[in-house]
């Protein structure tokens, strides 16, 4: 998967935003919208609130956990455990990164959010990497993927996959006859 | 993102080889010693250091692997195969010991692959030689994977250069998911590119048509 499509994926994600033009309700088929009442607050996905800001006819609310006190008490949580902790959100990496190119204006503290993020994504792709060698020296069969976010699987995935295709290749060879009358085909 | 114009057959890595696979192709051509178990008439010119018409019964020499695995039989001994050396007892010890010390491109370069077409032939050692294949990827797993997962933008040659061929696939996979992650952050994903068809397409010469 490219990093772009899981992008458009954390599109569909609700933010918050204060309009400044009346609408009424729009219907599509991922649900209804609005309606829109200027300095009225109301639930968009990220997609539309970005074009609406792109034409300045809205202002964004950051969501609740793009915050530097809690970003910074997630990080120091996430640098304690040994295990996962829960993401702040499912797509925490591309929103951060969709939100503050695009309405950097609207969030207090962006660059600061940024490097707090940043760390956060750091310390857990260290993590991913360290289970994911000890899941290959243990010869596990099977890990479980908790809390991880999309985006932090889809950097790996292609790489542990095909180590994973190696190694149960070279495991069966360990039992030899085991393989015979496998043929794939081109 | 890049999509190259052909996708290449994956090895097959065990004992069964991918026929399609140019890794495997290639593998198939490494020499392995062998001796004669019966003579080979007619055959003495493989054969350069005698200068007779036979290959006698007892010969050393060397054959690729496609060949060995064609004449070798259980039950009509035709020839024997030897191990290579860095599939024996003494460098066995040394991928126990520490596998990342060990240079699998000068060994191999198809450590992996040509320890697994061993198994077809049958010799005792063959359970320690598919324990110490599976320890060695598993040793050196780590290094490959945060080689490739950190090595952005830079001069690749030293990191890849001590790998086996098989590990370099894996590099190259890992890289391609940090190479894509750190175009997607710096923006470069929002940007449109042209195909590298259309790229390395040139219009046709008039000359060349009528020729």
């Amino acid at each position: 998967m490219d990093p772009s499509e899981v992008e458009f994926l954390a599109e569909k994600e609700f933010v918050k935003i204060i309009p400044n033009f009346s609408l009424d309700k729009i219907y599509l088929i991922g649900g209804d919208l609005g309606p829109f009442n200027p300095g009225l607050s109301v639930d968009v996905p990220v997609w539309l609130a970005l074009n609406l800001k792109q034409r300045q006819k809205c202002r964004i609310l950051p969501p609740e956990w793009m915050d530097v006190e809690k970003l910074e008490e997630i990080r120091e949580l996430e640098r304690k455990e040994d295990t996962f902790t829960p993401a702040p959100s499912p797509y925490y990496m591309e929103l951060t990164k969709l939100l503050l190119n695009h309405a950097s204006d609207n969030i207090p503290k962006a660059d600061e959010i940024r490097t707090l993020v940043k760390d956060i994504w750091d310390t857990r792709v260290a993590k991913l990497r360290l289970s994911a060698d000890s899941f290959i020296r243990q010869q596990e069969a099977h890990a479980q993927l908790d809390n991880l976010t999309l985006m932090e699987i889809n950097t790996i995935r292609e790489f542990l996959l095909d180590s994973l295709n190696c190694m149960y290749k070279l495991r069966s060879n360990l039992q030899p006859g085991a393989t015979k009358g496998q043929f794939a085909d081109y | 993102m890049d999509t190259p114009s052909y996708f290449p057959v994956p090895p097959g890595v065990g004992m069964e080889d991918n026929f399609l696979s140019l890794d495997d192709i290639l593998l198939s051509q490494e020499r392995l010693p062998v001796r004669t178990e019966c003579v080979f008439p007619r055959l003495g010119f493989l054969e350069k250091s005698s200068d007779s018409q036979d290959i006698q019964e007892g010969t050393k020499m060397e054959l690729p692997l496609w060949l060995c695995k064609g004449l070798y039989e259980k039950k009509r001994k035709v020839l024997s195969v030897e191990l290579p050396k860095i599939y024996k007892e003494g460098w066995r010890t040394v991928f126990t010991a520490d596998p990342n010390v060990v240079d699998l491109h000068k060994m191999g370069p198809y450590y992996y692959g040509l320890g697994s077409q061993m198994l077809h032939f049958d010799s005792p050692e063959n359970p320690d030689i598919a324990k110490t294949l599976l320890q060695t990827f598993i040793g050196r797993f780590r290094r490959t994977m945060d080689s490739s997962q950190n090595a952005y933008n830079e001069d690749t040659s030293v990191l890849v250069g001590r790998l086996d061929f098989l590990e370099k696939v894996l590099f190259k996979s890992g890289q391609s998911g940090l190479n894509g992650f750190q175009g997607w952050e710096k923006g470069q994903a929002a940007q449109l590119t042209a195909s590298s068809l259309v790229l390395n397409y040139r219009k046709r010469k008039i000359v060349d048509i009528q020729s």
